[in-house]
């Protein structure tokens, strides 16, 4: 999608006045009649709220792909224009139209549709309470769309691998003033480190030990420091680097304090080396080494809750997240990147794996959605000020066996193994729950945040 | 005020944060500093000369003073460096992996268990070609359970491709600690250091030194060179360690290219060690044999080969048995890895007979590892020479006088008699 300017449309700041309708027809319409606006604000009684029926400049316009005069044509600075000399007055585009983007005006004579007023949208300057903007489209997605892309394309992960879109958004938000440290696992499996010579990412980047990270970016950022140079030690470490065997480095930098930003991208085993158990691995999951036999149903233990451990160091800020929710991800990288100018910052990503997990690969972010509205994995963030805070509901959640059902690895499970995993996925809601509900160092007791917080927000 | 120091503006320079170009011009001789120490603070001080940009540490018996040492320097301000307190000796290497490759200069010191556990990143830092500087307090290996002093942990890893310096005394640790960074950052070395001194002997022994000039050493030393070849700076991005080998394609010639590549800065290293052991004579006035001593071997029939501080008591045995008009001498072992080749050659192709004395075992071959590494240069000489296992001072044993009255005896055997296979146990009788 390139950077191209796009009118955007916020449900929850629009109350529906008519500002944007009346300002368009007093630009574009002969005799100024709102019937004649080419922006539409319309109620969705179903939802609640809302909506708008205006053109998108869509990247692969379907109004143009049916005209059979060649009027429509997406132009290189994003605008689908009309050409008056060739239009025979069809109306083919006004079916070919999903979203209400054109149509017929009687005033006119002719379709009409929204041209963006020449890079000066007169709709989004009446829009007082800011429900329309002029944005570009990667903007549209995230605020952070225009920053560049610091991993090559085409990575070598597993279809369906959700891996690749952490590093890049994590980078893209980081930036170039970066050192990166990948520890064996996935991500250099997919080539961030390079193969043979070549590099898979734009900063520099090492392949430390699978059980040093932390300590080796200790190295790195102490000295950057001692040089003056404020430079982003990162680590993107998967559950065994960073939980397992690469605890103890982990855990001494994190008691240290040492300004480190260490990503855990949990895919709850060794999932590069065949989809080995973990510490990380889930109560009953199949895995290479935990196989189901007469006298085996999988992993026999609950995982380790690494992101409470971490807690309990005393980190700067410790956080989980989940690529289903990616505005709730980029705030809290953002904040831990802000963390870890003062201390340690500890970010833990839930990350279904498609291979290892067995599902298919067209159904990495519902599985990943669907672990954290059954609570199997909660969001939740800590910052040393504040304590721990959640960051959606968990009181009403999906019933646990919605998620189970999804993957293979859970396939075999017998109904005493599913009881044991519901009655330890309400225990840890409760554990955090509990302490949520213990307060901050100023006595002020922290509330829960609506699930909607995670709307975009193009303010930001 | 010697003019060197005054052009490179170094009294103007807070420690440690001088950019002190090298030249070659031969300082003015200073009245040395004396300090009466042992040999853990004689290396704390050799790292405050060398001036390290970053220092981790983890304590172990009988390195553990040496770190508290260090760390007193740093509190002090003696030392301005990054001290980074780690939670264990694979942790402290690899916080030195991460700041060599920034730019640091860097030190550490193990030993034992300690070095068994670092092991990981240990086998890994020549390979980087880190030039890390590292003393190990030599320690004897576990289990049985033991603290003391003895080679089986610098033995154990000497295959690992660290240049390996074995001092003699405690003067002589604190000379090569900064020595070690001029071997160590030689761009045509560029491999990490160990600066071993055995423990309990070297590590407690209280003598009398000297402290090199602060400004002569860093005149010697120059400025630190550590990461031009491989960089993690977001200046010059590039991908460190990428992965490498395979059965196919360019990545099986690409791999040997860094293995040889590393044997020849190991073999580059001799020459090195010499130049640098040269100019710290020339410059200090300490002269050291930088590869193989040669001690008394003028018309010897027989010599001990020594390793370490154990030669000190030797050379007494050794002058004792010449003024009884025995024709022996002794051949100290300064540098082990690289192995001086043809330094010891040149050394033994003077006698007739050698016994060969290790504070260390080579389980497999029922002798010591320097015993085998003596065999294998012997190979070289020009006549067979036999060449008797003797293993002593294991677990902090006492390796007296007696002991090498003792070796140099059943040394004398061989000039006779046939060399036995079996080791002769010197502390097997003591009591």
């Amino acid at each position: 999608m390139s950077a191209t300017p796009t009118i955007a449309f916020d449900p929850a700041r629009c109350d529906g006045c008519g500002d944007c309708m009346r300002a368009c027809a007093s630009a574009k319409s002969t005799h100024g009649n709102t019937a004649q606006s080419r922006i539409r604000i319309v109620h969705d009684d179903e939802a609640g709220h809302w909506g708008v029926a205006q053109c998108r400049q869509c990247g692969d316009p379907r109004c143009a792909s049916v005209c059979p005069a060649a009027a429509l044509a997406k132009g290189d600075d994003g605008v689908v224009a009309w050409d008056a000399g060739r239009c025979v007055n069809c109306l083919i585009c006004t079916a070919g139209c999903t979203f209400g983007g054109i149509a017929f005006s009687a005033d006119e004579g002719h379709v009409v549709k929204c041209d963006q007023c020449a890079g000066a949208p007169q709709c989004v300057a009446a829009c007082t309470r800011g429900a329309l903007r002029y944005v570009t489209a990667a903007k549209l997605y995230n605020r952070w769309g225009e920053l560049e892309d610091l991993f090559v394309p085409g990575l070598g992960g597993c279809q369906g691998c959700n891996t690749e879109l952490i590093m890049r958004h994590t980078l893209r938000r980081v930036g170039p003033n970066t050192v990166l440290a990948t520890p064996p696992g996935c991500i250099p499996g997919m080539g961030s480190v390079g193969y043979n010579g070549m590099l898979g990412c734009k900063v520099p980047v090492f392949h430390p030990l699978l059980t040093n990270t932390a300590s080796m970016l200790t190295g790195i950022r102490r000295q950057h420091k001692r040089k003056g140079r404020n430079v982003t030690a990162l680590a993107l470490a998967g559950d065994g680097g960073a939980g397992d065997v690469g605890f103890q480095s982990l855990s001494g930098a994190a008691e240290r304090g040492e300004q480190i930003l260490f990503v855990c991208v949990d895919n709850e085993g060794y999932m590069n080396t065949g989809a080995q158990r973990s510490g990380s691995t889930t109560y009953g999951a199949w895995t290479a080494t935990t196989p189901i036999g007469d006298s085996a149903r999988g992993k026999a233990q609950d995982a380790k809750n690494l992101p409470l451990l971490m807690m309990w160091h005393g980190c700067e800020y410790v956080a989980t997240a989940s690529t289903a929710f990616m505005e709730d991800f980029y705030a809290k990288l953002e904040a831990a990147l802000d963390a870890s100018e003062r201390g340690f910052a500890y970010l833990h990503l839930y990350s279904p794996c498609t291979s290892g997990w067995r599902f298919p690969s067209a159904s990495n972010i519902e599985v990943a959605r669907t672990a954290v509205e059954t609570n199997f994995a909660v969001l939740w963030e800590y910052r040393r000020e504040q304590g721990l805070t959640l960051s959606r509901d968990i009181d009403d959640p999906l019933p646990v066996t919605d998620y189970l059902k999804l993957l293979g690895k859970f396939r075999h499970l017998d109904p005493a193994q599913i009881a044991h995993i519901e009655q330890h996925v309400a225990e840890q809601a409760q554990v955090l729950r509990e302490l949520a509900g213990m307060r901050s160092r100023e006595g002020k007791r922290i509330v829960c945040h609506p699930s909607d917080s995670m709307a975009v927000d193009l303010d930001q | 005020m010697n003019e060197v120091v005054e052009k490179t503006g170094l009294l103007a320079e807070p420690a440690g944060k001088g950019v002190v170009p090298r030249t070659d011009a031969v300082t003015a001789k200073k009245e040395p500093r004396i300090l009466v120490c042992d040999g853990n603070e004689a290396a704390a001080w050799g790292v405050v000369l060398s001036r390290p940009d970053m220092v981790a540490v983890y304590p172990i018996t009988p390195q553990s003073s040496l770190a508290e040492y260090v760390a007193q320097f740093v509190a002090d301000g003696v030392l301005d460096a990054e001290l980074v307190e780690a939670e264990g000796e694979h942790s402290v290497l690899s916080v030195l992996h991460g700041a060599a490759l920034a730019g640091a200069r860097t030190y550490t010191a193990s030993c034992g268990q300690g070095l068994a556990f670092m092991f990981e990143p240990y086998f890994r830092t020549p390979n980087l070609r880190l030039p890390i500087v590292m003393s190990i307090v030599n320690r004897d290996g576990i289990t049985p359970q033991c603290v003391w002093g003895g080679q089986q942990d610098a033995m154990t890893v000497r295959e690992v491709g660290w240049v390996q310096l074995f001092c003699e005394t405690v003067q002589e640790v604190l000379d090569t600690i900064v020595m070690a960074y001029r071997i160590a950052e030689d761009r045509s070395v560029m491999l990490p250091v160990n600066v071993n001194h055995d423990g309990n002997y070297l590590s407690n022994g209280i003598v009398r030194i000297e402290l090199p000039d602060q400004a002569e050493v860093n005149d010697f030393l120059g400025t630190p060179d550590v990461n031009w070849h491989a960089a993690l700076d977001p200046d010059r991005p590039m991908g460190v360690d990428p992965l490498t080998g395979g059965a196919t394609g360019p990545g099986p010639a690409l791999f040997v290219g860094y293995r040889r590549g590393h044997c020849e800065g190991m073999q580059n290293a001799l020459r090195v060690i010499v130049e640098v052991h040269e100019e710290w004579a020339r410059r200090f006035g300490r002269r050291y044999a930088p590869l193989v001593e040669e001690y008394r071997l003028d018309e010897a029939d027989h010599a001990l080969v020594t390793i370490g501080s154990m030669a000190g008591a030797a050379k007494d045995a050794v002058d004792a048995a010449r003024d009884r008009g025995e024709r022996v001498g002794l051949i100290r072992i300064k540098t082990l890895r690289p192995f001086p080749l043809d330094a010891m050659v040149a050394a033994l192709d003077k006698v007739r007979a050698v016994g060969v004395v290790d504070r260390a075992v080579s389980y497999g071959w029922n002798s010591g590892p320097v015993h085998q590494e003596t065999l294998a240069a012997l190979q070289h000489c020009r006549h067979r020479i036999p060449c008797l296992s003797l293993i002593g001072g294991l677990a902090g044993a006492d390796l007296t006088q007696t002991h090498f009255e003792r070796a140099i005896a059943e040394t004398a055997k061989l000039l006779d008699a046939p060399c036995p296979r079996e080791p002769v146990w010197l502390n097997a009788e003591d009591r």
